[in-house]
Order: C-alpha cells, then sequence, then structure tokens
C-alpha cells in the first residue's frame, strides 16, 4: 500500500505507519504540504492520501479531483477534536473517510480500507452513470439515423436498421458509431456544417 | 420547539467576511438576542462538509457552493440554500511581474487599455507555444467559485482557451503570493485583499478588478443546509437581520477605515492592516506608482440592493457551471437556482427592519451603464451600472442559449 500524508505533524504520520505495520508492501511519504509533491504526485501513485481535516490543501485535492488530467485518489482526513461531533456525524452521513484525530493505531488500517474500497464503489458508479448516457445518446442517434434512411429512401423502420447493422459489421464498428457518421455526413450534405 | 440562542459559524479569511465579524464585534448578533462563535476555517471543503454535518450552524461560503452541493457535483449532496449575499465585486485578478512585463513588450497598447483585456495575455500564450514552452499556470481557490469562472471567461473572450492553452491550478488564498513569488504559478484569481499584497509586495500587477469584469458581480453568500433552515426558522431571520444591519455598517464609507483594523486582526484576516484597508477605502493600486480608482465599489456589501440573494445570480452561476462543463445539459437550472437562491427567506429579514427589498427575483443584467432606480422593490432602491466588461446581457430566463452563445467553451455548438 502506498499512503501519502499532507500534514505537518509528525505524529500523526507515525500514527499511521504505526497502524499499517503488517501491510506488506508498504510505502508511507509525509510531507507538510501539497507543494512538496505536486510537480511529483504522478510518479508518487499512492493508493490513499491522508490529510488533516484543518489542512487549506483540502480545496487543492478537491480541484485535482475535477481536473480530468489527475488521476483521483481515495482521501481520508483526521479531524481535530475541536470539532466536537464531526467524526460522528461523518460516519451517519456515509462519510467513511473522516478519521477522529487521536484513533488508535490499530484501526487505522481499516479505516484506510474502508475509504479505498468506497472510493472504488463510488468511482464505478460514476462510470456507469457516463456510460448510461453515452448509451442514450447512441440510442438517440440510431433512432434518427432510422427515421433519416426510412425517408430518404422510402423503406420501412426494419430494413434502414437491417442497413445501419450492415454497415456496422462491414466498418467493424459499433451501430451507435456507424449512425453518428450517417448523420454527420447527411448534415454536410445538406450544408448544415460549414 | 428550538430555544437555541447560541451559534457557530465558519469563515475563510477573506475582505468578504466582514458581515460575519462586524455582526459579532459590533452587537448587531447581541441585539439580535444571539451568542454567535466565529471560527475561522482553512478550505472551502472544510467549510462545506462541517455546515453539511453539522459542525457549523452556517459559513461564508462561495456563491456556486449550495449549488454545486445540492447537484452533487461537490462533496456529499446535502440540500443547502442561500438566503443573503454577502458582497459584490472584490476579487481581481493578478499576474506575476514577469508576466506583465512580457505582456507589455508583446502589446504596449493592449496594456495601456482599462478595463484591461487578455489580448496581450493571448499574445503571450501564442509566442510561448510556437517557442515549445510550457502553458502557463494560473490559480483559482476552488472549482466552483466565481473566481474561477471570471478568470476563463476573460481568458475565453481574448481567445484563449482555459483547458488547453493554459493551466488551472487550485492555490489557498493565503498562499497565492509566495507561489506567484516563487514562479509556480504565472497568475491568479482570487478575492481581497490578496491582490492587493501581490501590488504591495511587489511580486505582481492587477490586469482586471472584479469591479471591472462585471460592475456588479456576485460573490459570496451565507448559507446553511435546508434542514437547518426548517428546523431553526427563528434564529435564522435574527441571524439575517443581525448581518443585514452589519453588511449596512460595512457601506458606510465613513466605516471602512475601521472596517479594515477590525478585519486585519490575527483573529481574522491576519495581515497587515495596511493591506487589507487598500481594498476597503478605495480600490487598490494595478501596479506600483499606479493608483487604482477611488471608488468604494471594488467591493460592495449592501447597497445596490447587494444583500439580496438575486436568482439570477445563481442562474449565471449555473451557465458557467455548464459553459466549462462542471454540470450536464440535462441539469434544470431554473430548479437549482431556485433551490439554493432564497429570497423569500431574505424578505421576511429585511421587512422587519423596514428595509427596501427588490419584489422580483431576477434581473436582466449587462443592461445599464449608468446609475439606475429599481422600482420593482418596496422602496425604489438605487442602483449600480451592471455592464460586463465585454459588453455583453445577461437573462436568467434564457440560460442554454447564454451558455451556448461563447466561441470557447465546452457547451452548444
Amino acid at each position: 500500500m502506498k499512503v501519502l500524508i499532507i500534514d505537518p505533524d509528525e505524529a500523526r504520520a507515525a500514527l499511521v505507519a504505526e497502524g499499517l505495520v503488517d501491510v506488506r508492501p508498504l510505502e508511507v511519504r509525509r510531507v507538510a504540504s501539497f507543494e512538496d509533491v505536486e510537480a511529483t504526485l504522478a510518479t508518487i501513485a499512492p493508493d490513499v492520501i491522508v490529510i488533516a481535516c484543518d489542512s487549506p490543501d483540502r480545496d487543492v485535492l478537491e480541484s485535482l479531483r475535477d481536473s480530468t488530467e489527475a488521476n483521483p485518489r481515495p482521501v481520508v482526513m483526521f479531524v481535530d477534536r475541536s470539532s466536537p461531533g464531526l467524526a460522528e456525524a461523518a460516519v451517519e452521513a456515509g462519510v467513511a473517510a473522516y478519521v477522529v484525530d487521536g484513533l488508535s493505531s490499530g484501526r487505522v488500517r481499516s479505516v484506510l480500507e474502508v475509504a479505498m474500497s468506497r472510493f472504488e464503489l463510488m468511482q464505478k458508479l460514476r462510470t456507469d452513470l457516463a456510460k448510461a448516457k453515452a448509451d442514450l445518446a447512441s440510442r438517440k442517434a440510431i433512432e434518427r439515423a432510422k427515421g433519416l434512411l426510412m425517408k430518404e429512401r422510402g423503406i420501412d423502420e426494419e430494413q434502414a436498421y437491417a442497413i445501419l447493422r450492415k454497415l456496422a459489421m462491414d466498418a467493424g464498428r459499433s451501430i451507435g458509431a456507424v449512425a453518428n457518421d450517417l448523420l454527420t455526413f447527411a448534415g454536410v450534405l445538406k450544408g448544415g456544417t460549414k | 420547539m428550538n430555544v437555541r440562542s447560541e451559534f457557530r459559524l465558519g469563515f475563510i479569511a477573506l475582505n468578504d467576511c466582514a458581515p460575519l465579524v462586524i455582526a459579532k464585534e459590533k452587537g448587531f448578533f447581541e441585539d439580535q438576542g444571539l451568542t454567535v462563535d466565529l471560527s475561522r476555517e482553512a478550505s472551502w471543503a472544510n467549510i462545506r462538509d462541517k455546515v453539511a454535518m453539522g459542525a457549523l450552524d452556517g459559513a461564508h461560503m462561495l456563491g456556486p457552493l449550495p449549488i454545486a452541493v445540492n447537484l452533487g457535483v461537490s462533496g456529499e449532496p446535502t440540500p443547502m440554500i442561500a438566503p443573503m449575499s454577502l458582497n459584490l465585486n472584490g476579487s481581481a485578478i493578478t499576474v506575476s511581474a514577469a508576466l506583465a512585463d512580457a505582456m507589455r513588450t508583446a502589446d504596449p497598447k493592449g496594456m495601456a487599455a482599462r478595463p484591461r483585456s487578455a489580448s496581450p495575455l493571448a499574445k503571450v500564450v501564442a509566442e510561448r507555444r510556437e517557442a515549445g514552452l510550457p502553458p502557463l499556470v494560473f490559480a483559482v481557490v476552488f472549482p466552483f467559485s466565481v473566481h474561477n469562472y471570471q478568470v476563463r471567461y476573460w481568458m475565453a473572450a481574448a481567445g484563449i482557451d482555459p483547458d488547453r492553452d493554459v493551466r488551472i491550478t487550485a492555490v489557498p488564498p493565503a498562499r497565492m503570493n509566495a507561489r506567484l513569488a516563487a514562479g509556480d504559478i504565472d497568475g491568479f484569481c482570487v478575492g481581497a485583499p490578496w491582490n492587493a499584497q501581490a501590488v504591495a509586495d511587489g511580486v505582481g500587477e492587477i490586469m482586471i478588478y472584479a469591479s471591472e469584469f462585471w460592475r456588479v458581480g456576485p460573490d459570496k453568500v451565507f448559507g446553511v443546509t435546508e434542514r437547518w433552515a426548517e428546523q431553526h426558522p427563528d434564529p435564522l431571520q435574527a441571524l439575517l437581520r443581525a448581518l443585514i444591519q452589519a453588511a449596512a455598517w460595512c457601506d458606510e464609507p465613513g466605516n471602512r477605515g475601521e472596517l479594515a483594523a477590525i478585519l486585519a486582526h490575527a483573529r481574522y484576516i491576519d495581515a497587515p492592516q495596511e493591506t487589507v484597508a487598500h481594498s476597503l477605502v478605495g480600490s487598490p493600486p494595478y501596479a506600483r506608482g499606479e493608483p487604482g480608482p477611488d471608488s468604494l465599489d471594488y467591493i460592495i456589501y449592501h447597497r445596490y440592493a447587494a444583500s439580496f440573494p438575486w436568482r439570477s445570480h445563481a442562474v449565471w452561476f449555473l451557465t458557467q457551471m455548464l459553459r466549462w462543463g462542471q454540470i450536464g445539459p440535462e441539469v434544470d437550472i431554473a430548479a437549482a437556482a431556485e433551490r439554493a437562491y432564497r429570497p423569500d427567506l431574505f424578505r421576511i429579514a429585511a421587512a422587519d427592519l423596514g428595509a427596501p427589498t427588490p419584489i422580483v427575483d431576477e434581473k436582466v443584467e449587462g443592461l445599464h451603464s449608468a446609475p439606475w432606480m429599481l422600482d420593482e422593490a418596496s422602496a425604489p432602491i438605487p442602483m449600480a451600472p451592471d455592464t460586463f466588461f465585454d459588453g455583453r446581457t445577461f437573462d436568467a430566463a434564457q440560460p442554454q442559449r447564454y451558455a451556448a452563445d461563447f466561441q470557447i467553451g465546452r457547451f452548444g455548438r
């Protein structure tokens, strides 16, 4: 497991390392601020990032998660004791990624593992959603391409679909992609695209 | 049912947290029977999560933040509302001294113009591309912020694609200047007082103020969860009354100097008083030896119906989220704006204070190049010019059309 800890507090880093002592292979790296690893984050490729809840670098990590180029990572946070109830509320709200400051080293491993698996689940949900949206777009394109063929060639829906399927098989591509091409070319022929 | 009178509100160290600080320091909370503890937070993500989980009752927030949280694109989805705006304007786009020099060499005429377009920057970007140099890096504080949208809009208006021609990253506000000085970033867009600090330190020059970009552009809001508002209707109204009175205090010209002294304190912004004052008693210098205009509109807390949470501001944020691909075309923009921005709650508090309030929820932006009167209000309200630097107008009734109308963007066309 590769763990990156962003926290000026060495003691907390030591706690994490202690809690993970049985994990092999293990690589724990601590930096005081995100700037110290910004340029090299891709080469470190941590499996999980641990950050103090009160670190200003949290906003930097959030923006990384939003940008497409950076590889997203699960993030676990230490909560300051001065925020009573926050960790409990976090667990209740389903944010497994909050850890109470001063937590026993024995729980570190399970908390990191929960955060990682929850992160994977969220990533999968996002990918599924993106795929569902793409499928919907593809179905719409097929419908429109069928309609175009039916109108231009005076054929019925079944025949139009058969033409698209044959085009797709001949080209070794998906029916959705072929339908999109057809619509694009039809647009060009009609002068719809400059 | 609820008799609590002690509350904890979060803020980030910026000049626009002033209404919260003044409501506490000048006794406006106390006058409403409230005991408020202000908690300085280190990041917007922390503010968001603590409010969502109830560790804070409410907070100083970026205007787009409650909208993004409701839509599930920032953090765990928790319904949040903005029943009040905390300020208009206050931020600026600053570039490093070296980049400003390069821009002057590339386009001296463009660098003499105000408001300054990004055309000189576009020339430097093109030169660097031809020379095979890496793209320039600009920093904002958070993806869902007016600053991110301002810097992108400003660049794109001059033909720079902010996703392809430069790199946009995030840096915490208080660290912007150290990173600019170190050459890690070439420019930034952030709220006061950090642009004035860059000029004072000689590490940067201000290219354009938010008040030049859009003369009355939205920025921060006061935010709570929808649930908290439902469970604490009376305390919420008391908080809003105190904050409205505090915002009015902040905008009295004679109070701006004292406001700077209070905000500069280590408990709040923790920066030199002179730097904080630069963005309050007038506009900060654009560069050393180049003073800014003597106007209090660099940041506006209360005048021109500034505290009113205009739905059209929420819709404008949503158009920019759409434009830059932060949300998809499936989002119901009108519904998202209605859920997050709550002028209905604001009106109750303003009526209790006898303060004039708009009776409409939206206004068309960019139509007025001179001061005007808002007659659609409980009593006429003097308003400021509301133009954008590029002369566009924005009608909240047509958000998709507006978002798709830009040459550079990830939506439409």
